[in-house]
């Protein structure tokens, strides 16, 4: 193994070629323990380097993939009225999922790590791995049949103006990938809005629509599945009478929490099998992958303690106030739809994007929490808050840092002045005391 | 009550002077380098739309406006006073920043160095000029048009403590040399213009008329 890492290392492009020699290094790194380790930027927070801590967040993802992935298969199934159970059609809801999923994720890494390449590049330092977890996140909160132009215009938009703009990895104020949903959600709202959206592979949603089954499907169907006598594609099949793909949210908003469980059961809701966002459904595997980011020290406890808090507390509130029937719906039901506890646990404990002093992590999380609760509730034009509450507080949260520095330095400064005022009398007692000490 | 915490709510987030109209952009680009700097003009523009909109309400409905004024109810006159609007409104908007700006020389004149001409510069900002003509168009009542002025001036100040933190932070980043500087804060100015987004269509009238 070490000749073969000699071996490669000795055929790296020459650094007078910067974009072979940057990729070629890049791709090594990622394969073997590089031997320079970085001396300053965000790197060096404490002792673990950029490169684990964001292998750990895309570790910590892979059982959202692998559950998101099966349920897009899943959802377009129960859409069509065939194999609702969970585990029936296995095969097929696996293809179909893939299908979906392979090209977001191709794309949405392709394009990222392009411009992080050609940046990198151009700017002669090494490609930092901070895209890595964006360009793993991105594809958990697009929806399955964003057309591929779009999604790669949201991350040239993200990462360009939100990031390389600002310096690169660990610079960035705003969270890269919620810039990327948040540029599709306002720049082509009908492709990320709406019932229509979070089943994959309808025109639309009506009933008596048949899916769009393309060249992939007809190609699973004629040379795997047939010979193994697995079901098929069917292209006969449509979308069964009374579907609406409604979210729960847009159910919660029309009808209150009644109108959420007429549809959905709340063991439904928790293990996920539900239309929404490919990442923030299963509740469970959330849950999972939040012990393993705390046990392992990545995410800050601190912030999700207080989203959920912040949450908690706004639900409440709004539950006293109870004047639409979104508002009377009881606050412990709001972690069970959406993505709150995603964006809790993912999207607001970006280290680079939060506060980084210890009180302001409260502050800031609990102000997530609340905010991104009255955007899910209150606001009528968006269906849900937590994206848009995140951004809103990344813009303050340098704010928040200076008051809490500040605030400590004011105090120490007035303990210091109380000292030094007293200072004669505690030299005193100083001297005396190790005298009194030895006496007694 | 209601109303007035409706407007004052409505103008600090929802449709921020800066953020939502980009209204006041010189002196929001110019002043946001340091925290505490940002923080005292924050305060002045707070404190000279707190005070010119509920007078230049006075101005425009018992002065100006040819149905309320009281050359026409008093005096049987016809008079359109209209015309007079814009100037009588920097008028005032210049006396007070002149009160402000005594002040702050007075009290504190390490802030009054630090502000420069931007202080006095108040006067054209556009954000307070733009909430007095706002309230005009959108017909508010005095309560209406002091809750506009302080929570129009409180979402300028916000705005500006939040951009001026930020950019102390980046100060630090390694910006590309072409966009040190301004070319950056018109960077963040959109980011965070997107960020407030979240906040727009929010309706705070319609929640409590329904409640």
């Amino acid at each position: 193994m070490k000749k073969v890492a000699e071996f490669l290392e000795s055929k790296m492009p020459p650094k007078d070629k910067p974009i072979l020699h940057t990729a070629y290094d890049a791709f090594f790194t990622f394969a073997f323990a590089p031997k320079s380790t970085t001396k300053n930027g965000v790197h060096v927070r404490d002792g673990m380097d950029l490169k684990r801590l964001m292998i750990h967040v895309v570790l910590a993802l892979q059982l959202l993939y692998l559950f998101g992935t099966y349920n897009i298969g899943h959802q377009h199934f129960v859409a069509l009225g065939e194999y609702t159970g969970f585990f029936e059609g296995l095969n097929l809801k696996l293809a179909y999922g893939l299908i979906k999923m392979i090209p977001l994720f191709i794309v949405a890494n392709a394009v990222g790590l392009g411009i992080e390449f050609w940046y990198a590049a151009k700017r002669g330092h090494a490609i930092e791995e901070g895209y890595l977890v964006t360009g793993a996140l991105i594809p958990l909160i697009m929806p399955p049949d964003l057309p591929m132009w779009i999604l790669a215009m949201s991350i040239f938009f993200a990462v360009i103006i939100g990031k390389e703009a600002f310096g690169g990895t660990g610079m960035n104020v705003f969270n890269i990938a919620l810039l990327a949903r948040v540029f599709v959600f306002f720049a082509y709202p009908t492709t990320i809005s709406g019932d229509q959206v979070w089943v994959a592979g309808f025109d639309e949603i009506a009933a008596g629509a048949a899916p769009t089954y393309g060249m992939i499907e007809g190609f699973f169907n004629d040379w795997i599945f047939q010979p193994l006598g697995w079901p098929l594609f069917n292209t006969a099949s449509t979308i069964v009478d009374g579907y609406t793909g409604a979210t729960p949210l847009a159910l919660a908003y029309e009808g209150g929490w009644s109108a959420v469980t007429d549809v959905y059961s709340s063991q439904q809701m928790l293990w996920g099998s539900i239309p929404g966002s490919v990442g923030e459904s299963n509740k469970i595997f959330i849950i999972l992958g939040l012990g393993f980011l705390i046990v392992t020290g990545i995410a800050s406890w601190r912030i999700i303690f207080s989203v959920i808090c912040g949450a908690a507390v706004m639900g409440l509130v709004l539950n006293a106030w109870d004047a639409t029937p979104f508002m009377g719906v009881p606050w412990y039901n709001h972690f069970l739809m959406g993505s709150l506890l995603f964006a809790a646990v993912y999207m607001a404990t970006d280290p680079v994007t939060a506060t980084q002093t210890n009180k302001g992590k409260y502050i800031y999380g609990f102000l997530i929490g609340a905010v991104g609760l009255i955007v899910r509730v209150l606001n009528p034009a968006y269906p849900e808050g937590w994206m848009l509450a995140i951004l809103f507080m990344n813009a303050f949260a340098p704010l928040i840092d200076h008051y809490v520095v500040e605030g400590n330095m004011k105090r120490r400064m007035k303990r210091l002045k109380v000292r030094s005022k007293t200072l004669p009398t505690l030299t005193e007692t100083e001297v005396q005391s190790p005298a009194e000490a030895a006496t007694a | 009550m209601g109303e007035f915490i409706n407007i004052f709510i409505k103008s600090a987030f929802i449709e921020n002077l800066v953020l939502a109209y980009f209204l006041g952009m010189c002196s929001y680009l110019a002043v946001s380098k340091s925290v505490n700097t940002a923080f005292g003009l924050g305060l002045a523009v707070i404190f000279v739309l707190g005070i010119t909109m509920p007078v230049n309400w006075l101005i425009s409905t018992w002065l100006l406006d040819p149905s309320t004024n009281i050359f026409n109810s008093y005096f049987g006159l016809d008079l359109d006073l209209t015309v007079l609007r814009l100037i009588l409104f920097i008028a005032v908007i210049a006396s007070m920043v002149q009160i402000v700006e005594m002040a702050i020389e007075k009290f504190n004149p390490s802030l009054y160095n630090a502000l420069g001409i931007f202080l006095p510069l108040i006067t054209v900002n556009c954000a307070i000029l733009g909430g007095s003509l706002f309230m005009v168009a959108r017909e508010y009542t005095f309560a209406n048009s002091v809750a506009f002025g302080l929570g129009g001036g409180f979402g300028w100040f916000l705005a500006i403590i939040a951009i001026a933190a930020i950019r102390e932070k980046i100060k630090y980043s390694a910006v590309p040399p072409a966009l040190r500087g301004l070319g950056m804060a018109f960077i963040l100015t959109g980011l965070m213009g997107i960020a407030f987004m979240s906040l727009l269509g929010i309706d705070p009238a319609a929640l409590t008329a329904g409640g």
